[in-house]
């Protein structure tokens, strides 16, 4: 299946729901997808296309808005889906319910951006301690570390 | 009844920090729970305070076994984001030190199964061919574990003719012992009857979890990014995606094995074919702004870096995801209806990572505070030191 191909079936299945597709190099394809379109469009693509299988999750802080990309692969091409949600109301819809192995990395960008992940299956932390502070989103781009003073015993101070 | 033990953080049968939650009925796993963020370093963060060059580093830390895995993935990003084309000859080596360093954690890991199914005379005579592959990449790279061989443009050290026939010679044997290890993993009795059927995974799940690397394939499906979007070398390179059907901890040391055959297979075509020429090119300081998804087959899967530039000399956003974790859903599947006792193996039958290797040591002073840094030779030499001049214990006499 050539990239050209490719194009042309993703427009297929997704009539209207794709806004953007962008092909900056071979077999990398960037789709740009509303977040109400998400799990739908993802149903279809994986329906229609094979796209079973979801690599990660990575999310952006863009200062207004948090980009989410979808990293998905199917054997003849990298399918990322791009949505962008809003930070003052960042809801993101949970597409577990479409790719059961998706449910880490959502619980992840949960924490670490401090989204709201609509219907997930598991809402705890994965990765940041229980007793984190609320509030705290390491991976925002306001967000600034302070190293705690360390103590070697018998060490020097 | 249902009682929840846990296993971990801390737990003599596992040898990574990690909290699994077994709900238990009787002797068998009715559901499994896994919590993660024990070592969690804030590596991503980190990324984005750091130029292009220091985080080569910074990635190569990531794991301590599959070291050039990372360095290599994040490094073909940004060549890509820098629209850097690396020569031939240093292509060449850093994806020969990527196969290499395969064989490496394969073998480590052959040697774990090994002994979690407790069979440890296979274990020791893994590990004693592993030490082989070792000292070839202390050849080639100077370190046995973090090879810091990858530079942005190419690869930092050239091979010459004699460590060429002496990687050459070294795969011979490694493929003579590691055809033996294939027959015994694949029909000695007792260790097959300890590991079939142990820890299933069916195709199906297999896909659905989003599995990867020899997990994936151990159930068969037959993905491999080294095929299926070959990077760099590996599109002119002959080589099979080693797969099993039997869906368990069996077909996941076949698979491995198999692997192993295969990695020989293509560090020999990549030493007979050496082309000639530079090792690296000069890279730029600053990236244009840009995106780009980087895919590297790492012993244990599908290895992925997400690398989003904004034409400073930092990255805007470095997303690391490891095979390890994409793993887990599919590991909490395989425990599901195990036994308790198939823990340990059914954990380390997919690999997780676990670092190793330290050097030279830092020794503080508890009285003065001093601090001192010893080559492990000296240490060596003191700890020999010491033992002479320690008081002598009685000889022990053997009663009978």
């Amino acid at each position: 299946m050539s990239d050209a191909n490719i194009i042309e079936q993703i427009q297929r299945e997704l009539r209207g729901k794709v806004a953007e597709i962008a092909n900056p190099a071979p077999r990398r394809f960037y789709l740009k997808i509303l977040p109400p379109d998400l799990v739908q469009a993802t149903a279809l693509l994986r329906d229609n296309l094979g796209m079973t299988h979801l690599s990660t999750i990575s999310g952006v802080d863009k200062g207004e808005t948090f980009e989410i990309l979808y990293h998905f692969s199917i054997p003849e091409a990298d399918l990322n889906l791009r949505t962008e949600i809003p930070k003052d109301k960042p809801h993101l819809p949970s597409i577990t319910s479409v790719i059961p192995g998706a449910i880490l990395y959502e619980r992840e960008i949960q924490e670490m951006f401090g989204l709201i992940v609509d219907d997930i299956p598991d809402k705890r932390r994965l990765l940041l301690s229980d007793d984190w502070p609320e509030g705290q989103y390491p991976l925002r781009k306001d967000w600034k570390h302070v190293r705690p003073t360390e103590v070697i015993p018998g060490g020097q101070s | 009844m249902n009682v929840q033990i846990p296993i971990g953080p801390q737990h003599p049968a596992l040898k990574e920090p990690i909290s699994l939650r077994m709900t238990v009925d009787g002797e068998v796993i009715t559901d499994a729970d896994i919590r993660l963020g024990y070592n969690h370093r804030g590596v991503e963060k980190v990324a984005e305070e750091k130029n292009y060059i220091q985080n080569l580093y910074l990635t190569e830390r990531i794991c301590g076994i599959c070291s050039h895995s990372h360095s290599t993935c994040y490094a073909q990003g940004v060549e890509k984001l820098m629209e850097l084309t690396p020569p031939k000859r240093g292509m060449s080596i850093r994806y020969l030190v990527a196969e290499l360093e395969r064989v490496h954690s394969h073998l480590l890991w052959l040697g774990v199964a090994g002994h979690e199914a407790g069979f440890d005379s296979f274990f020791m005579y893994v590990w004693r061919d592993r030490e082989i592959v070792m000292d070839l990449l202390e050849m080639i790279s100077g370190n046995r574990v973090h090879y810091a061989i990858n530079t942005i443009g190419g690869v930092r050290r050239d091979l010459d003719a004699g460590q060429v026939a002496k990687i050459l010679e070294g795969l011979v044997t490694l493929r003579k012992r590691s055809e033996y290890y294939l027959r015994i993993g694949a029909t000695e009795p007792s260790f097959v009857a300890r590991i079939a059927g142990v820890g299933f995974l069916s195709l199906e799940k297999a896909i659905a979890l989003c599995a990867c690397g020899p997990t994936a394939r151990a159930s068969g499906w037959a993905r491999d990014v080294r095929k299926e979007d070959p990077y760099a070398v590996y599109d002119e390179l002959d080589f099979e995606v080693a797969t099993a059907d039997t869906c368990d901890v069996l077909g996941r040391v076949v698979v491995r094995i198999k692997e192993l055959l295969e990695s020989y297979k293509i560090c020999e075509q990549i030493l007979k074919n050496l082309p000639a020429g530079d090792i690296a090119i000069k890279a730029p300081r600053k990236a244009k702004p840009g995106e780009v998804v980087s895919r590297y087959e790492a012993p244990r899967g599908e290895n992925i870096h997400y690398i989003k530039s904004n034409g400073t000399d930092k990255p805007e956003r470095l997303k690391v995801r490891a095979p390890t974790l994409g793993n887990y859903p599919a590991t909490v599947e395989m425990l599901r209806k195990g036994f308790i006792a198939d823990i340990p193996l059914i954990f380390a039958a997919i690999d997780p990572c676990i670092c190793c290797a330290e050097r030279t040591v830092t020794l503080i002073s508890a009285a003065s505070g001093e601090e001192s840094v010893v080559r492990m030779s000296d240490l060596r030499r003191r700890a020999i030191a010491r033992h002479q001049n320690a008081p002598v214990k009685r000889n022990a006499v053997w009663p009978f």
